[in-house]
């Protein structure tokens, strides 16, 4: 159940873009390329007619129809750990089957996964299954060519100005984005168009932009949209970007959520808690955890997971007109969105800084994380972050400026919950457990309420 | 290291059972020593700064405790081990700590490590994912604001004299390292794979000088050997990561076994390579250590169009090894949580079958505690390749 038609909407638009792969296999117009999300230049691929199939988006898919373990018991049995990313096992596993039958596996989800005519890898500085995945499944597609292409960013530190340093950052990313040019233009035969890749780069700046204002209006009391309607937004995030029906969708969904506010319609009938998803990607088989924390009354205004875009505005690059240099400098700009804030505050980081901002602006009761087995990419560091922000937000009394320049006592506790399965392994998790533990936190919250109304 | 008198091996020992004693002596000698963990560390750098670099080390008998605390237990147990020992205050003499690109859970604790621990510098590089001229360049700048970074901390340039200098001996040292592994060829091997990995981690621990001296004493004492310390048997090969504690070689060799070459990152993933001299050494340094160390983290495009090709240009040297060891078996050691090897275990196992290697392939968790059901697998496939 969603709270927002927008996202009601999406359920098809995922079908329709995992059928159009197949469809455009038959018709063989088009080139296919496996790639994944969170990488930044959609618009090259869009520029190129190569059209995208998101392999972490096919296996999300059998993991929410409770169909992946027959791909990931496939992938053990060519002695792939279970401790490894289940969505490049269920995917590994499931070229594997495809590639030695020769068609799809036996009922494959809404059709299959398109065989791709080129692989893009990214590892960035993130993902190591990113940079292994594609290498993995081509031992059984090896005519299938792989491009790797490096994304680094500077790693945050402290005591270091990242701007000493992305000059040849830069310089390597545009670098890396003009080889894949290359690359494309070898795989298509096609030259690449860059007056049409700079219109689909504005188009995806404005997105961008959007999209903050979109979400931004979440932080209205009651909320009108919630972390369950998220997960399925991220769809025209992650996965069409760089089309103006993604443009067009975020604005009809801030359109509908503007409605909202002024009928003062939330996620939830009566909010009674304000949640944060801190972290961690969710159990996609396990969606419906949303609804049971909304019917405890709970709503949950923001998420990081899935929040791959910033406001342009609020990046401190510099201007260029060539396209590519424009992608590499927003993607630096991109990861290094916090790390200014960060510096600023003592005991901060650009993660934890995200958090605590957020915190406030959403006015936050609570923060929730997922820790997914399969995923050290974004799961390592969550306990620690909430062990950070466990020193700003201690249950004692603390004064602060109030309105009109008053002192005024506050509480900041801020309880958290870290909930423990994965993203498709349906074996790593407990139905039982995970609403006993929502039903405790629930109950911590109403504590905390009653003590500070004490 | 003053030791002539006794046998060298009983000095290898101390050092590696009190790991860190002498940096700490030195430490107490005014000296800094910084740590490191992964083999994409350039430490000719360090060396060059005045530093002693000193690889950071689990410990498979240490329950991991402290660290679960601020670390998900999902991180590689290896890396969460050498991360629990630096919260016990295990390298507490530790002036600073540098960590590369190695893998995910290096680089998605780095914070965790730079906030937690009560060092005056850390270091990220940021090594390069591919293997092409631009990530050449682009290492190189990295390897440059290492360099930087180490000066500043340590108030002394570091000159390309400097560089030159600790690229030569360490140079030297993967020399001596190399010919303590000639004396694994004689069947039995001159050297047992247990003394030699103790050897190695103590060297690692060591200035470069005092560990170039360690090895020559070491070279001494294994060529007046007349007999070897391990009876006839098959002879093993190891591949895998970091593998810095002796029991999992020492239970092959308990075994019956000769453990006499590997693919292990403190072994010839490391110690093979040399840095080309000559040229600017920042280069040199950056071509070492992205194109010849052979890390399954950097990504080698397949120019063959065959998995078999793709795979001998990967794996070649896992071949070239056997051959010239004369290797019976090989054991794929694997940590549970590694995604740099883990996702290649498919490919290495259809290699080492192309190459008529029979292969051990065992998952395990870094920890004392499992070294039981491993001797009982270890022991079946020694029997069975006899």
């Amino acid at each position: 159940m969603t709270a927002t038609q927008a996202a009601a909407s999406i359920g098809p638009i995922v079908k329709e873009f995992i059928t159009g792969t197949l469809r455009a296999r038959a018709e063989g117009k088009n080139k296919l390329a496996y790639t994944f999300i969170h990488c930044h230049h959609e618009e090259i691929f869009r520029a190129m007619d190569v059209v995208p199939v998101w392999t972490e988006n096919f296996a999300g898919i059998c993991g929410a129809k409770r169909d992946a373990e027959r791909f990931l018991q496939r992938a053990e049995s060519l002695g792939l750990s279970r401790s490894l990313c289940t969505y490049a096992l269920c995917g590994i596993g499931f070229d594997q089957w495809r590639e030695e039958r020769g068609e799809m596996p036996p009922n494959s989800p809404w059709g299959g996964q398109a065989r791709p005519d080129f692989m893009i890898s990214s590892g960035q500085i993130l993902c190591d299954p990113r940079s292994k995945w594609y290498q993995a499944s081509q031992q059984f597609m090896p005519d299938v060519p792989i491009y790797n292409i490096d994304l680094p960013y500077p790693l945050f530190q402290r005591d270091r100005d990242h701007r000493d340093v992305w000059g040849y950052y830069h310089k390597y990313i545009v670098k890396q984005f003009r080889s894949l040019v290359a690359f494309i233009e070898e795989q298509t035969g096609k030259k690449m168009d860059y007056d049409r890749l700079k219109e689909l780069v504005d188009l995806s700046d404005r997105t961008w932009n959007l999209i903050d204002e979109t979400y931004n209006l979440r932080k209205s009391k009651p909320c009108p949209m919630g972390t369950g309607d998220a997960m399925n937004t991220m769809v025209p995030v992650c996965f069409m970007m760089a089309t103006e029906k993604t443009y067009d969708f975020f604005v009809n969904l801030k359109k509908e959520l503007e409605e909202k506010i002024a009928r003062g319609e939330g996620e939830v009938q009566d909010e009674k808690y304000r949640l944060m998803w801190g972290g961690g990607l969710p159990a996609w088989f396990a969606l419906n955890d949303f609804n049971y924390f909304n019917s405890k009354g709970a709503s949950f205004p923001v998420e990081t997971t899935y929040r791959t875009t910033e406001p342009l505005h609020g990046m401190d690059i510099p201007e260029t007109k060539d396209p590519i240099e424009h992608l590499a400098w927003r993607w630096l700009g991109y990861w290094t969105f916090w790390y200014d804030k960060a510096k600023k505050r003592p005991g901060s980081e650009p993660d934890v800084e995200r958090l605590i901002n957020w915190i406030e602006e959403y006015k936050i009761d609570g923060v929730v994380m997922h820790e997914a087995f399969s995923c050290r990419t974004w799961h390592v560091g969550l306990i620690w972050q909430l062990h950070q922000l466990a020193k700003i937000y201690k249950p004692i009394p603390v004064y602060r400026i109030g309105t009109e320049g008053k002192k005024e006592r506050v509480y900041r506790e801020l309880p958290s919950l870290i909930l423990e399965s994965d993203i498709i392994d349906i074996t790593s998790y407990s139905e039982v457990d995970t609403r006993n533990k929502i039903d405790a936190f629930i109950e911590t919250l109403e504590s905390i309420r009653a003590n500070k109304a004490t | 290291m003053n030791d002539n008198q006794n046998n060298i091996f009983t000095t290898v020992e101390r050092y590696y059972n009190d790991y860190g004693l002498r940096a700490r002596e030195l430490k107490n000698e005014g000296r800094k020593a910084v740590g490191y963990i992964c083999s994409m560390v350039p430490l000719e750098i360090i060396s060059a700064s005045g530093c002693i670099p000193f690889r950071v080390r689990g410990s498979i008998h240490e329950p991991i405790t402290m660290g679960d605390t601020l670390l998900e237990t999902i991180v590689c147990p290896y890396y969460r081990s050498c991360f629990d020992l630096s919260m016990k205050q295990k390298y507490d003499f530790l002036s600073g700590l540098v960590i590369p690109h190695g893998c995910d859970s290096m680089v998605r604790s780095f914070s965790v490590w730079s906030y937690s621990l009560p060092y005056s510098y850390f270091h990220f590089i940021n090594t390069p994912s591919v293997c092409v001229e631009s990530s050449f360049e682009f290492f190189y700048a990295e390897l440059n604001t290492f360099r930087k970074s180490l000066e500043k901390f340590t108030g002394k340039e570091i000159t390309d004299d400097d560089l030159a200098q600790t690229i030569r001996i360490y140079n030297e040292n993967r020399d001596k390292v190399r010919a303590l592994y000639e004396f694994r060829k004689a069947d039995p091997p001159l050297l047992s794979g247990t003394e030699l990995i103790m050897v190695l981690t103590v060297g690692s621990s060591l200035p470069i000088g005092e560990a170039n001296a360690l090895f020559d004493q070491v070279l001494a004492e294994v060529s007046r050997r007349e007999n070897s310390p391990l009876r006839k048997g098959p002879r093993i090969f190891i591949d895998g990561a970091c593998l810095d504690n002796i029991e999992l070689i020492k239970v092959v060799e308990e075994l019956g076994g000769n453990v006499v070459a590997d693919t292990i990152c403190n072994g010839t993933r490391d110690y093979f390579p040399r840095t080309d001299v000559g040229g600017n050494p920042i280069d040199a340094l950056a071509r070492r250590y992205l194109e010849k160390i052979n890390c399954p983290k950097t990504y080698r495009e397949n120019k063959t169009g065959s998995f078999e090709g793709d795979a001998a240009d990967r794996f070649g040297d896992i071949g070239a090894y056997a051959k010239e060891f004369k290797v019976n078996g090989a054991i794929l050691y694997i940590y549970k949580y590694c995604d740099p090897f883990g996702f290649e275990v498919p490919a290495r196992k259809a290699y080492y079958k192309s190459i008529h290697v029979p292969l051990l392939y065992l998952e395990d968790v870094y920890s004392a505690g499992t070294m039981g059901q491993l001797k009982t697998r270890i022991q079946a496939f020694l029997e069975m390749i006899g």
